[in-house]
């Protein structure tokens, strides 16, 4: 992998030179997060964390049929979110202070276009959650503050007239990254308490992932069909206790002796820990394979737009239960305003494996929604919520957004989580913060 | 010798043209027929201003077309500022709806359909509105000649366009000045009911490969009293272009 990539960065740097066509775009960007409250893993209120990133694009001056792409972020973090390392597979923990975010070859000719290495491949249609998305991990150390991750693979597709059919291969998983677990997104049950928790890391499989899809677009309905085959990217987590070390055998102490306080015997193994409390807890993370069949339309009319994605999961290890997700949204565009408002819900949710970290599923079924209003050419106000439709957990976004001259943009945003423990969102509710960010754009 | 005789023949051809304007539907067939190109290619120069004149925000883009009025697809490809750097938009016009349009956007590396039930939203929040910046098809108005005025020292027609009822707009109508030497369009005032709310003014019209193109364009929004310029530059017209690369999946190309 690292030939690859080395070998991709020589060409991409021997086409620079002599590039007729070369564009590239970066910023660099600092956010504050403050948090009012503190919680049981994390007594941290304040933290910073910086960006910087920088994508170029070169297509040779004789070969207009292909263009070369390279990314990279360099990112700083006073909460131990980031470590220094160089990474190029996407698969540590934190979030590394060198990342290669894009290294990847695009291939036209006519109809047909081959993207090649580390990309980004999208397949949503809606707005708010995306179950058909399958080869897009995030990153969640801030679970409601997420941001994608690129993958590794080959994605041909072929374009004639309104269908394009397309195929993916990654060469391996990307996984999504998973809150830390000694940070306030990582909430553990009462019981938990005062048990050490030790991290195993990760069980990658060996093979990779392909997928299929055939989309349909113009018209007065869109849609889309995907096939996939490959592993879910949210990590599950298997605990295993680690029990006390059994008491060696030995002499038996005289019943005279010390103050008779154990009856027990040393041949009896299981009466030596009987009774013990579990001290140690010992997680590792795996990705069980998943097979995705989906359909989703997108049907503008003359009053709203109407989006849908729906997924049929089928887990090939016996296992596992398959599920759907699916996702229903209108869109309507008034004036300055964009209003999104939806629902998303999942049959079978009671088939969900209890250590999953997955966010689509355990937000389902909830309301949905989104408005944004764009003040003046420089200013944005929006706001987002997800309402759980038991009313147990509820989640609020306000952001305000203001472009100051060419470059920089400054934003405010405001985040509120509420509702009980045992609800995926309602867990969240002493990590309600507030960000602010300053991005310089070149 | 021969410059002399073009010029000859090109007035005649104006006088021949003018005369046979007898009404105000031919006068804008004629306006049409003459900017109608097999495809365009220019760099864009997008400034806006608020109330007090002061700049607020500049984008520069590049503009393509392929085909012409209800046939046509565009891609605008932003370039600057830094932020918008590569988001681009489609837009496949269509004769008898509302055209339609799809967003790519870097960032978050996907396209996605625009929802445009309502023309009437500015464009990235400046004085066009969607509407504005579709091509107007002649057919899809009722014209009326309301009489001759001059416009920025030259002579023009000035002629009332009324929607048809399968077109839907966010105006009224509209009051159009073409020009009666080259049948350029100079000037648009656009109608809420009796008000003028957004004005079009045209200036800087040069000849490019045999069309006559306004290269200052300015719309003034009456109502918030912003005004937004559009320059164009290194316009280019019936370049060799592939219908392949007017596409959703042509839009992630950078």
């Amino acid at each position: 992998m690292k030939r690859l990539a080395a070998a991709a960065a020589l060409v991409l740097c021997s086409t620079v030179v002599q590039a007729q066509t070369f564009t590239h775009r970066g910023f660099a960007e600092g956010r504050f997060l403050a948090f009012p409250q503190t919680t049981v893993t994390d007594g941290t209120r304040a933290i910073a964390d910086g960006l910087l990133r920088e994508e170029v694009f070169v297509t040779p001056p004789t070969w207009a049929w292909l263009q070369f792409a390279a990314g990279l972020d360099l990112r700083g973090n006073s909460h131990d979110q980031v470590e220094n390392a160089i990474d190029i597979g996407d698969r540590s923990l934190r979030r590394p202070s060198v990342s290669i975010r894009r290294l990847s070859a695009t291939v036209n000719y006519g109809r047909f276009t081959a993207d090649i290495g580390k990309q980004f491949i999208r397949w949503a249609r809606a707005d708010v959650i995306n179950p058909i998305d399958r080869f897009a991990p995030r990153n969640y150390l801030n679970v409601v503050d997420t941001e994608f991750l690129p993958v590794s693979g080959v994605r041909p597709s072929v374009q004639i007239g309104n269908e394009t059919l397309e195929a993916v291969w990654t060469w391996h998983l990307t996984p999504s990254r998973m809150p830390l677990l000694d940070q306030r997104w990582t909430t553990l049950p009462p019981e938990a308490a005062g048990i050490s928790i030790e991290d195993a890391g990760s069980r990658f499989p060996a093979r990779g992932q392909v997928g299929a899809r055939w989309r349909h677009t113009g018209g007065r309905v869109e849609w889309g069909l995907s096939l996939f085959d490959g592993f879910t990217h949210h990590p599950h987590v298997q605990a295993t206790p680690i029990m006390p070390p059994v008491v060696p055998p030995g002499p038996v102490p005289d019943a005279n002796e010390g103050d008779g306080a154990s009856e027990e015997t040393p041949d009896d193994p299981d009466a030596s820990n009987g009774d013990a409390v579990i001290t140690n807890i010992e997680i590792t993370r795996t990705f069980p394979r998943l097979r995705m069949y989906a359909v989703d339309t997108a049907i503008p009319t003359r009053w709203l737009t109407f989006k849908a994605e729906w997924a049929y999961f089928a887990p090939p290890d016996h296992a596992l239960r398959s599920y759907t997700l699916f996702v229903l949204e209108v869109e309507r565009q008034l004036g300055e305003w964009l209003l999104t408002g939806g629902y998303a819900g999942e049959t079978n949710a009671e088939s969900a494996p209890p250590l999953a970290f997955d966010p689509e599923r355990a937000i389902a079924p909830a309301f949905v929604g989104r408005a944004s209003y764009t003040v003046d050419p420089r200013r944005t106000i929006a706001v987002e919520f997800a309402a759980r439709q038991n009313g147990d957990g509820q989640y609020f976004k306000g952001d305000y957004s203001h472009a100051i001259r060419q470059r920089w943009r400054a934003t405010v945003t405001a985040i509120v989580l509420s509702g009980s423990n045992d609800d995926f969102l309602g867990q969240f509710d002493r990590n309600s913060h507030l960000t602010t960010a300053l991005r310089f754009s070149f | 010798m021969s410059r002399v005789l073009y010029v000859v023949a090109v007035a005649a051809a104006l006088l021949t043209s003018a005369g046979a304007a007898e009404n105000a539907q031919q006068i804008v067939d004629e306006a049409q027929r003459r900017v109608t190109t097999k495809s365009e290619r220019y760099e864009g120069l997008l400034e806006s201003f608020n109330a007090s004149g002061k700049k607020t925000s500049e984008k520069r883009w590049t503009f393509l077309r392929i085909g012409a009025h209800g046939q046509s697809k565009s891609i605008i490809r932003f370039t600057a500022p830094a932020e918008v750097r590569g988001v681009a938009l489609l837009i496949v016009n269509r004769a008898d709806r509302a055209s339609d349009q799809w967003m790519w956007t870097p960032a978050l590396a996907r396209d996605r359909r625009i929802a445009l039930q309502d023309r009437s939203t500015r464009f990235f929040g400046t004085d066009f509105s969607f509407e504005d910046l579709e091509e107007r098809e002649a057919a899809q108005y009722t014209h009326q000649l309301l009489g001759e005025e001059s416009v920025a020292g030259a002579a023009a027609w000035k002629i009332e366009a009324v929607p048809k009822p399968t077109r839907s707009s966010q105006y009224a109508k509209q009051h159009v000045w073409i020009r009666k030497d080259n049948y350029a369009i100079v000037r648009i005032d656009s109608f809420v009911k009796e008000q003028v709310v957004r004005q079009l003014e045209m200036s800087d019209v040069r000849q490019v490969g045999g069309i006559w193109t306004a290269h200052d364009t300015m719309m003034t929004d009456h109502q918030r009293r912003t005004r937004t310029r559009l320059r164009l530059d290194k316009v280019e017209y019936n370049l060799p272009m592939n219908d392949d690369d007017f596409t959703v999946q042509a839009l992630r190309r950078q």
